[in-house]
């Protein structure tokens, strides 16, 4: 049985309030980070092997070295942005633990000398929020937030910023420019937020199950930590899984275990009778995977080789009743809506893939649009500011090229409902009114 | 035979479904241009303006305060009126133009009037698999033209483990089947908490391992 | 702060060896191996690249992913290819996608043919289009602005035009609205984009979607040429590029002189050439006839105007208005001096001031430029209101600010729109410069350890300041770095003790060790446009050319019209001047034009001093017909070229100067434009050499040639021992009357169809708190009087206007505040 670093007890009654969590040894990883130097907790972060858990799965200790010494003004920001379509991992540890993340926090702040801090939460997570604020409340009449925090010369802030509603802000760049009061466009890298960041200094960003595991890699020990999972991707990771499974929910796993272990013996496969058709590895934005993927190892490098990823570790399962052309609208759709509009390939890409899946899917297409639509994702890939235009063009790229026959077969069928219907006797008028609609 | 003259609203071109709200609007040339509100002729009420202010304390630049400030303002009048944008404008020294072009990015930023109760329903891949497109619908029905509500389709909501779900004036509800549907109509109607067994904010993990302890 | 010192660097290009400068983005870089790159958003003059329009994308080897080269800087030994198969797709790619919304309506396009999307799509799109779906189509062309007009299904989302109103008019009206696909340009809740530099917009749009209202379907441009002059309708003098058809100027457009305005121009700049061609323009001589003026023949006006003039011998006056060239205000003291035998010429508004200050503060150790504004430590705005006085000066202030982080402090009586960027603001009372200035020096002697704080306390009572703010202001002052640049406006040295707070002004500069330092300096605001010019050129009662002393001093503005009144002096000469309008003291002017027998007047509209008063009238050359030079008020000179024929019957001004001198019996030599410009740079010895060949397009700074040795040493430039003023009068509930000139007073603004609407009315601007005791409220018409006189306005409040003062506007056709006397007026409700 995995053993259980995050979930560990995690429908305690009172969790999220102080006494109990501290109660079950919170707050240790803090005071022993605090009795070390810097050096040594950043020694450690990279000992654990830890890698991002927001989705691009960089080793959180490198990050953390990266950001420069010295006495200006650097920051922390938590990315608790969790909008990834699949996503919903960080939401329940908020909710349940929220003392994880801010301890976390303050030692990774410590780390990195971080004297302002600040967790990006969704604005749609109101309750998450309002137990956030209380538990940043507790934290500060603790002394654990503020000045000279228990003795150690480090002081810092740390607020809770709410969102409002946009995807893009999960991306770091995009979510620093919101958090300074701006739309949230992604920015050109370089700089990147090791260097200039919030306001233009330094700043560490991490997710939420980053910064929450930090607490216990200080407690065990890096070395002790990276004995779990597999040398790659060390550690345990919070996987949500959902769509047409019978069980969905968070599971805690250790890296490197099979992903049909995941789908089928936690989440409880597919509905009666049904059978997985594709599953996304790791949210909306990763290439879809097929049922012959099912056995592979579910850790960063595997997921890679298999010509996807791990991302923010939250898999989709689609069983074998759902069309191929409707889940690629849906993405694409999704992926229209949320594009910032800055860089030109993401903004008019993503639309003009919409609406020729729509075409496809009215039956008002040939096979050679999706030719067209092939090569207009591959004109989105690379060539973006930023990943999301990329988010949208590799799901549905790897859509038409693994399902190509079904889009076909969509075109040709629909084709001939569309034929059936011109030739049923209609009056011109409401011919012109139903190709409007 | 006559050929009727063509009415370009009748084109289906000239109607395609990408028509955005303000593509079509020009200036209203009689107003004057609108800076940064003077507070000399910008009445802001003391408590938006006090809860402003504390926002605007937390970071080291104002301008960092401008989506709690949009959220105060919306909780305030119900949207993101323009008398509301110039006064949180004001307080924040920033011009109104600057304020609705950061509110009309972000989703939860209502710009034009809307119903008081709103209704997110998740409609992204999870919850669609399991159903929202009709849930949505179906809310739609329910709902009907009251214009006390505001019913929305709404990308991820991070709950896919309760779908299909929907954010009901912030409190997160799920699996909704469609015939809950009326009673949560009705109870938000009422002011009655939306679904109470259905709240995620009960809801337990799932994960077998964790379960088994607790 | 010292200017960034440039290093070269070596990298290929496409096989190509080229040296660029470092740390210049690959887009510029390129084009010193004659490899042009496209872009689309890229526009270095808005600051930081945004990468958004990825039109740019290169391959550069070591990188996997093709890279934006408007964002990557130049590094040595880069290998860099353009023509590349991926970089040819790319390409490719981005024009495809901005093409599928974009309606392709070249032909009825006012940007076709100069379009860089067109350009960009001929040299770089694959020629065709997969994009079978309907295109978006709206309504156009809409509003923005009188001035601009937007066409959203042309626009490709570049950011530049809202990339401008934010980071360099910092005027953030222009926003985007919406997301993605839906993304549009936008005010706020349909609010016009009415800013002093919106028209910039228009000249940065990539596309046709912003266009000119006043332009629109004007010409093609295979129908139109350029021609490069200066604007001289302030003192900034911006470099241009009229755009002429058939002998007509359609349009302005910048010409990029980063050492004058930075490539922007100020909508006034860009618009205000519809004067050129209105009907209220003078095109004709005319002659007062039976109290009406009627249009007469050159021979007879100049005839009038020679035998009248030889008839006041010696007992003319003669004001030369800002926009006369170098050449004309030589000439006109010349006439004066040579001809009619006075020493009664002027070209200041404020009063006389002594010879030496003159050269004190005239003088090239002393001087900053433009942009030292940029690249200073610390910049102070002393009594001058940048957007309003020279406009482009504002936006090179606010880059510095932003983009170095220069510390600014603004010193004014009336809120400037500058204090929202300044460190530090400190107010004194209308006309209380030279108690502030005293106060100001002795703070940075106490900041200096000197035990002076008392007297600062007393000197900054007197000027109606803070003294914590004059004490934060000289720290700021003394330990932000050692280039300090202070610009102040003419109004300093305006008034009955201009003498006194000229001689402070230097005191600080002494203190502050800006004399003899490159980078630091003084930079005055003059109140006319060439007023360096034409006091370099002579035209002060007290100086010859060159500010060479003169036999014997003659009266300034104000003592003329006190002598026309008098009756001592019978006839004026107004060269581009209308005195009720330029001048303070209405009144005595009003006075002086009804006494004088005789009043020639060069103009080229109607104002109301000239129309009622004006005997003889010379059509003036508008700013486009006019040949000569001005002088920049950090000393550049600047050469105007003809851009279009002389209108109607204008004649050169040289000319006719030249003519009545003849007529007059006196040859003054000149014979062409050019003969005028050798005779006054022969006749300045800070010239000596300057050819109009060396001027060129970019003109020339005087003071950093050899000849300006020649500069005639003051006497003493400090410090000098100064008495403290008399302090501000106490309001004992009335109010200091501040004045102000609106960058829209001006009769050019006036005439101009697109631009009228911004013609100022008056205004009394109060602070809320006095606003409340005297029980008014925004938008009240009140009376504002002092010792009879009174001036009829409509309240606005301002939240940051100093208690106790209220602020009028000068400079307009009616109501103007030059004719209160102040210093202390009342407001009562009409």
């Amino acid at each position: 049985m995995t053993q259980l670093i995050l979930f560990k007890d995690i429908d305690e009654p009172g969790l999220a309030t102080l006494e109990v969590y501290q109660r079950r040894g919170g707050y240790e990883g803090m005071r022993k980070a605090l009795g070390m130097s810097r050096d040594q907790l950043i020694a450690e972060l990279e000992a654990s092997g830890l890698r991002g858990r927001g989705g691009a799965g960089f080793s959180m200790g490198k990050k953390a070295s990266f950001i420069p010494k010295g006495t200006m003004d650097k920051y922390l920001v938590c990315n608790a942005d969790e909008s990834e379509p699949g996503t919903f991992k960080d939401r329940e540890l908020m909710q349940k633990c929220p003392h994880m993340l801010i301890e976390g926090m303050i030692i990774a702040a410590y780390a990195v000398g971080a004297n302002r801090a600040f967790i990006y939460i969704r604005g749609e997570y109101e309750l998450q929020a309002q137990i956030l604020e209380r538990a940043l409340e507790e934290a500060r009449g603790q002394g654990y937030i503020g000045e000279d925090i228990l003795g150690s010369g480090h002081s810092m802030t740390l607020w809770l910023h709410r969102g409002a509603g946009a995807y893009i802000c999960g991306e770091e760049t995009a979510l620093l420019d919101s958090l300074e009061g701006k739309r949230g466009n992604p920015r050109l890298k370089p700089p990147f937020p090791a260097n200039q960041g919030l306001f233009q200094g330094p700043t560490l960003i991490n997710n939420v199950e980053t910064l929450a595991t930090v607490p216990h890699i200080i407690r065990m020990g890096g070395e002790e930590y990276a004995k779990l999972g597999t040398p790659g991707s060390t550690g345990t990771k919070l996987v949500s899984v959902s769509g047409n499974v019978r069980n969905p929910g968070n599971f805690e796993i250790e890296l490197g275990t099979p992903a049909r272990e995941i789908i089928y013996g936690l989440a409880g496969g597919p509905h009666e009778g049904r059978e997985v058709k594709f599953w996304f590895p790791g949210g909306s934005s990763s290439p879809v995977l097929l049922p012959k993927d099912l056995d592979l190892p579910y850790d960063f490098d595997s997921m890679a080789k298999a010509g996807s990823m791990l991302g923010s570790g939250a898999i989709i399962v689609i069983d074998d009743a759902n069309s191929v052309v409707d889940v690629a609208l849906k993405t694409a759709k999704f992926y229209r809506h949320e594009s910032c509009g800055k860089c030109t390939p993401c903004r008019e890409g993503t639309n003009w893939t919409v609406r020729m899946l729509e075409r496809i899917d009215s039956g008002e297409a040939t096979p050679m649009d999706l030719d067209i639509m092939a090569s207009v994702q591959e004109q989105i890939i690379g060539n973006c500011l930023c990943v999301l235009g990329d988010a949208m063009a590799m799901p549905v790229g790897s859509m038409i090229a693994k399902f190509r026959e079904e889009f076909e077969a969509h075109i040709e069928a629909a084709r001939e409902r569309n034929d059936a219907l011109t030739t049923a006797v209609a009056p011109p008028e409401a011919l012109i009114q139903g190709a409007v609609a | 035979m006559t050929i009727d003259p063509i009415d370009p609203r009748r084109v289906p071109r000239f109607d395609h479904g990408s028509r955005v709200p303000g593509w079509d609007e020009a200036v209203d040339l009689t107003k004057d241009p609108a800076e940064v509100p003077d507070p000399a002729t910008t009445p802001v009420p003391d408590d938006l303006r006090a809860a402003i202010e504390a926002h605007i304390a937390k970071y080291p630049e104002r301008r960092s305060a401008t989506v709690p400030a949009l959220r105060e303002v919306q909780e305030r009048y119900g949207w993101c009126t323009p008398e509301g944008i110039e006064q949180a404008a004001c307080v924040l020294r920033l011009t109104p133009a600057y304020l609705i072009s950061v509110a009309t990015f972000y989703d939860m930023l209502e710009t034009r009037p809307v119903g008081r109760n709103t209704i997110y329903v998740c409609t992204n891949i999870s919850c669609s698999l399991c159903g929202a497109d009709e849930l949505y619908t179906t809310v739609r029905d329910e709902v009907g033209d009251d214009p006390e509500f505001n019913v929305r389709s709404f990308e991820c909501l991070g709950a896919c483990d309760i779908a299909p779900m929907a954010s009901v004036n912030g409190t997160y509800v799920g699996p909704i089947s469609l015939d809950e549907v009326p009673t949560l109509v009705q109870q938000v109607r009422d002011g009655a908490e939306p679904l109470p067994d259905k709240q995620l904010a009960r809801r337990r993990s799932v994960d077998p391992n964790a379960a088994s302890r607790s | 702060m010292p200017r960034p010192e440039t290093r070269m660097v070596t990298l290929s290009i496409d096989g190509r060896e080229v040296t660029a400068p470092e740390n210049v983005m690959l887009v510029d870089g390129a084009k010193y191996g004659d490899v042009e790159i496209p872009v689309f958003c890229y526009e270095p003059k808005l600051g930081a690249p945004v990468g958004a329009c990825r039109m740019c994308l290169v391959e550069i080897e070591g990188i996997p992913k093709l890279q934006t080269a408007c964002s990557t800087p130049v590094k040595d030994g880069m290998v860099v290819h353009t023509q590349t198969a991926r970089v040819h797709a790319a390409q490719e790619a981005i024009v495809e996608f901005l093409l599928i919304n974009h309606p392709l309506d070249c032909p009825v396009c006012d940007k076709g043919g100069e379009c860089p999307l067109q350009d960009i799509s001929f040299g770089w799109g694959g020629g065709r289009s997969r994009f079978i779906e309907p295109k978006r189509h709206f309504q156009k062309p809409l509003a923005l602005s009188p001035l601009i007009a937007i066409d959203r299904e042309r626009c490709i989302l570049c950011y530049r035009c809202v990339r401008f109103s934010q980071e360099i008019a910092e005027d953030y009206q222009l926003v985007l609205q919406e997301r993605a696909a839906h993304t549009f340009v936008a005010t706020f809740d349909g609010h016009p984009y009415v800013a002093p530099f919106s028209g910039n917009i228009i000249e940065l749009c990539p596309v046709g979607a912003l266009t000119s209202q006043p332009y629109r379907f004007r010409a093609r441009p295979w129908d139109i040429e350029g021609s490069g002059s200066v604007c001289t309708l302030c003192p900034a003098q911006c470099n241009v590029n009229f755009t002429v058809r058939d002998e007509r100027v359609l349009r302005v457009l910048a010409r990029d002189h980063a050492e004058v305005d930075d490539g922007w121009l100020c909508d006034k700049g860009r618009f205000a050439y519809q004067a050129v061609h209105v009907d209220e323009r003078i095109t004709r001589p005319m002659i007062r006839d039976g109290g009406e003026l009627r249009p007469v023949s050159w021979e007879r006006a100049l005839e009038h105007a020679a035998s009248a003039l030889g008839r006041a011998q010696a007992r003319v006056g003669a004001i030369a208005g800002g926009e006369t060239t170098n050449e004309e205000g030589f000439l006109l003291q010349r006439l004066v001096r040579e001809v009619l035998l006075s020493n009664d010429v002027d070209s200041r508004a404020g009063g006389s001031l002594s010879l030496d200050l003159h050269r004190a503060l005239g003088a090239p150790a002393a001087q900053a430029t433009v942009s030292d504004l940029e690249f200073a430590d610390a910049v102070l705005v002393l009594d001058c209101e940048p957007v309003d006085d020279a406009p482009i000066l504002d936006l090179r202030i606010r880059k510095g600010v932003r983009r170095r982080r220069v510390e600014l402090a603004v010193a004014t009586s009336r809120p400037s729109s500058l204090d929202p960027n300044a460190r530090l603001r400190v107010r004194f009372a209308p006309g209380c410069a030279e108690a502030f200035l005293l106060a100001l020096e002795a703070a940075i002697g106490t900041a200096a350890g000197e035990p002076r704080r008392e007297e600062v306390a007393r000197l900054a009572q007197a000027a109606g300041a803070d003294a914590g703010a004059v004490h934060a202001l000289a720290d700021l002052l003394t330990t932000s770095g050692d280039d300090v640049v202070v610009l102040w406006g003419e109004r300093v040295t305006g008034g009955e003790r201009g003498e006194y707070a000229g001689r402070a002004l230097l005191n600080v500069a002494g203190r502050l060790g800006l004399r003899d330092r490159d980078g630091a300096g003084l930079l005055c605001v003059p109140a006319g446009t060439n007023g360096r010019g034409l006091a370099e050129a002579g035209v002060l009662p007290n100086a010859g050319p060159g500010l060479s002393e003169v036999e014997e001093a003659g009266r300034d503005a104000a003592g003329i019209a006190a002598a026309v009144a008098a009756g001592d002096l019978v006839a004026l000469y107004l060269l581009h001047t209308d005195p009720l309008r330029d001048l303070p003291n209405r009144g005595a002017w009003e006075a002086a034009l009804d006494r004088a027998s005789l009043v020639v007047a060069h103009a080229a509209f109607l104002t109301e001093g000239i129309r009622a008063h004006a005997d003889v009238v010379f059509p003036a050359e508008s700013y486009a017909e006019k040949e000569g030079t001005v002088t920049h008020p950090d000393g550049r000179l600047q050469r105007l070229r003809p851009a279009i024929g002389h209108q109607g019957e204008t004649r050169a001004e040289w000319q006719v100067l030249a003519e009545l001198a003849r007529r007059l019996g006196r040859d003054l030599g000149v014979h062409t434009g050019p003969m005028a410009t050798d005779q006054l740079v022969a006749a300045v010895p800070f010239y000596a050499g300057i050819t109009l060949d060396e001027l060129g397009g970019k003109g020339l700074r005087w003071p950093a040639r050899e000849a300006a040795s020649a500069f005639p040493a003051p006497a003493t430039a400090g410090p000098f021992e100064l008495e403290p003023p008399a302090p501000a009068p106490a309001p004992n509930g009335r109010l200091r009357l501040g004045t102000f000139r609106s960058i829209w007073a001006a009769p050019e603004v006036e005439v101009s169809p697109a631009l009228k609407f911004l013609h100022p009315r008056q205004r009394a601007e109060l602070s809320p708190a006095d606003a409340q005791r005297l029980k008014l409220f925004p938008g009240d018409r009140v009376t504002v009087g002092s010792d009879g006189h009174s001036v009829s306005a409509i309240v606005a409040l301002r939240d940051g206007a100093p208690e106790g003062t209220v602020f009028l506007e000068t400079a307009i056709p009616e109501d103007s505040a030059s004719l209160l006397e102040g210093p202390l007026v009342e407001v009562r409700k009409a």
